[in-house]
């Protein structure tokens, strides 16, 4: 392995990992607002629903995400309709990692939410501003760490992803393999070394991520006054 | 801002009439009242549902049945499915606990409200500034500043949305009593220099007296009485209130000499009472006496150490909670004083009888 496809599988690592949160991020800030606002029936198993990805084996999450990708699965009018073909793309990649990611990032999201007076948000109103005004000028702003650090924790989660990304993205060289795909086939090419190198790469990113989360912005919401 | 429904039913423009009904698990609002004044007190214990008619008001209660008409603006009507959103009704609401956004600096908070405001923004928010004199920590995080600065941030951050009346919740509450005497001040400014409707709720006699001249009582979740300050705190409804209180009997007099240990005032009807404070002469003063501070003597004393002997005619009396309420003529005056059926009986306490009421210097309390 030469040090050009470290770098390059890095690359690929770092954008499946941050393309996965940004487009978890919107449905998870809805998704966290709408369930620390709402009571209703059934909520519990809706969380226990939204956390499921979290807990099943990654495996089994990739063989159910294959499954509604798949051109004989039950979604595949609405893949032909648009013409598209994710499995086995980067695509599949990042939808893996959003899917396992998800989960950490609507709960930090949810619990951020959660934890923000609604006289705040009802002072708002009265002041003259609408609900969305309100959300984005005080629920946001008020939730910001929380929404960053569930960010960070997604984003590691996502740089480490493996079993969900195998199965529906599959160990393709400079297309869909990232690090931790990278480092099971250089297992079994019998490459030591090289595994190695992408296990040191691996620990940095993944240091680093969780050192913003833990240090930073996780001391942050702990002295936060709410 | 009005929109154009809420201008058609405008009656007089400080006249209000609130109708609600609500229930909130097993607490039930059930009111009716209206009123025409600057400035109306909403009075009650804790628990009386002073909060939910607010809320109310302000468009928070979605479950409520209610017509709202506030200072001559109809806010809502059930009956005919309106009801204008939190943000169109222009209320300036300062709540009971600190709600100044913590992630805003004093001004930014002052200014969220600005868009409301309209051209008028730049030149109210000045005005809110100078009256609350909040100018030397604008520039301050809000985490910074200590109890009574955030209750003038919040007044003036509701001001400087250009309301077209002011709900106050309890904005003293949260104080101690030396800062509560600081920031009363502020609010009589405010009252005075805006000229705003207010609805002014509380469970503090001294600030109702002070500031309403219209006082709503609210026990819970009915309005038992509603009227001018000091005949609510005399109506029967009111008494078992104002008994808890200790404000049974409350009188407007006037200094009229100073002495070094006690000072000499008038009540309405020209008698003369004595307290133990010393007072600046021909200065105007609330005075409170327990019902429970009066003695009545047949006869007029000279021999007991009380101060205050004033000749009175029984005008009734109303047996309450196994005590007995003797309602008293002072020539002007009413006093309240609380005795046992047996005193009662053995007094012959009867309609138009002639007595004495004997308070001590000490029991008369000054509250304003």
């Amino acid at each position: 392995m030469v040090a050009g496809e470290v770098w390059s599988m890095t690359w690929l690592t770092l954008r499946v990992a941050a393309t996965a949160t940004l487009l978890s991020l919107p449905i998870a800030i809805a998704m966290g607002y709408f369930m620390a606002r709402k009571d209703f029936p059934g909520k519990s198993l809706l969380q226990a629903l939204i956390a499921l990805p979290m807990v099943l084996p990654p495996v089994a999450v990739g063989l159910g995400l294959l499954y509604l990708l798949s051109p004989q699965g039950p979604l595949a009018w609405f893949w032909d309709l648009l013409g598209l073909r994710l499995a086995f793309t980067p695509a599949a990649a990042v939808l893996a990692a959003s899917v396992v990611g998800f989960p950490l990032l609507e709960r930090s999201c949810e619990q951020a939410f959660a934890a923000i007076p609604r006289r705040f948000e009802q002072v708002s109103r009265t002041l003259g501003r609408n609900p969305w005004a309100t959300f984005f000028r005080v629920v946001l702003p008020l939730g910001q760490r929380g929404v960053l650090y569930g960010s960070l924790l997604a984003f590691t989660r996502a740089l480490g992803e493996f079993g969900a990304t195998a199965l529906v993205a599959g160990i393709l060289p400079g297309r869909t393999e990232t690090l931790a795909l990278g480092i099971y086939s250089q297992v079994q090419l019998g490459d030591d070394t090289a595994a190695f190198a992408l296990c040191g790469v691996s620990f940095l990113l993944s240091l680093a991520a969780l050192l913003a989360a833990e240090g930073w912005v996780g001391r942050e919401i702990k002295g936060q006054r709410l | 801002m009005n929109t154009s429904a809420s201008l058609h039913n405008t009656a007089s423009p400080r006249s209000s009439h609130l109708a609600i009904q609500l229930t909130l698990g097993s607490f039930r609002l059930d009111i009716d009242t209206q009123w025409d004044a600057q400035v109306a007190v909403l009075f009650g214990p804790s628990g009386s549902g002073k909060s939910s008619v607010l809320e109310t008001l302000l468009g928070l209660q979605p479950s409520a049945r209610a017509h709202l008409q506030l200072a001559g603006e109809l806010l809502e009507d059930s009956e005919k499915g309106f009801r204008l959103a939190p943000e169109k009704r222009g209320l300036g609401w300062v709540p009971q606990e600190s709600t100044l956004f913590p992630h805003l600096s004093v001004r930014q908070n002052l200014s969220f409200g600005k868009k409301r405001a309209g051209p008028q923004a730049a030149s109210i928010f000045q005005q809110a500034v100078e009256v609350l004199e909040i100018g030397s920590f604008l520039d301050r995080n809000v985490e910074t500043l200590s109890g009574g600065e955030r209750q003038r941030v919040a007044l003036a951050r509701a001001l400087a949305s250009n309301p077209r009346a002011l709900l106050l919740d309890e904005p003293l509450a949260a104080l101690d009593r030396n800062l509560r005497a600081r920031i009363l001040p502020f609010l009589l400014r405010v009252r005075d220099e805006f000229g705003l409707p207010m609805l002014y709720i509380t469970h503090d006699p001294d600030e109702a007296v002070l500031l309403g001249e219209t006082l709503l009582v609210l026990e819970e979740g009915r309005v038992v009485a509603n009227g001018p300050a000091r005949e609510v705190l005399w109506s029967p409804a009111a008494l078992p209130l104002a008994e808890a209180l200790g404000l049974e009997n409350v009188f407007e007099a006037r200094v009229a000499a100073e002495g070094s240990t006690s000072t000499q005032v008038h009540i309405k009807g020209g008698q003369q009472l004595t307290l133990g404070d010393p007072l600046p002469s021909d200065s105007a003063v609330t005075l409170a006496i327990r019902a429970e501070d009066v003695l009545i003597s047949t006869v007029p004393t000279e021999t007991l150490s009380a101060r205050n002997t004033l000749k009175a005619k029984v005008l009734r009396c109303a047996p309450h909670r196994g005590h007995v309420h003797v309602h008293l003529d002072l020539g002007g005056e009413e006093l309240v004083a609380r005795l046992t059926p047996a005193a009662v009986s053995s007094l012959e306490l009867q309609v138009g009888k002639t007595v004495y009421a004997i308070v001590k210097a000490q029991a008369i309390q000054q509250i304003s």
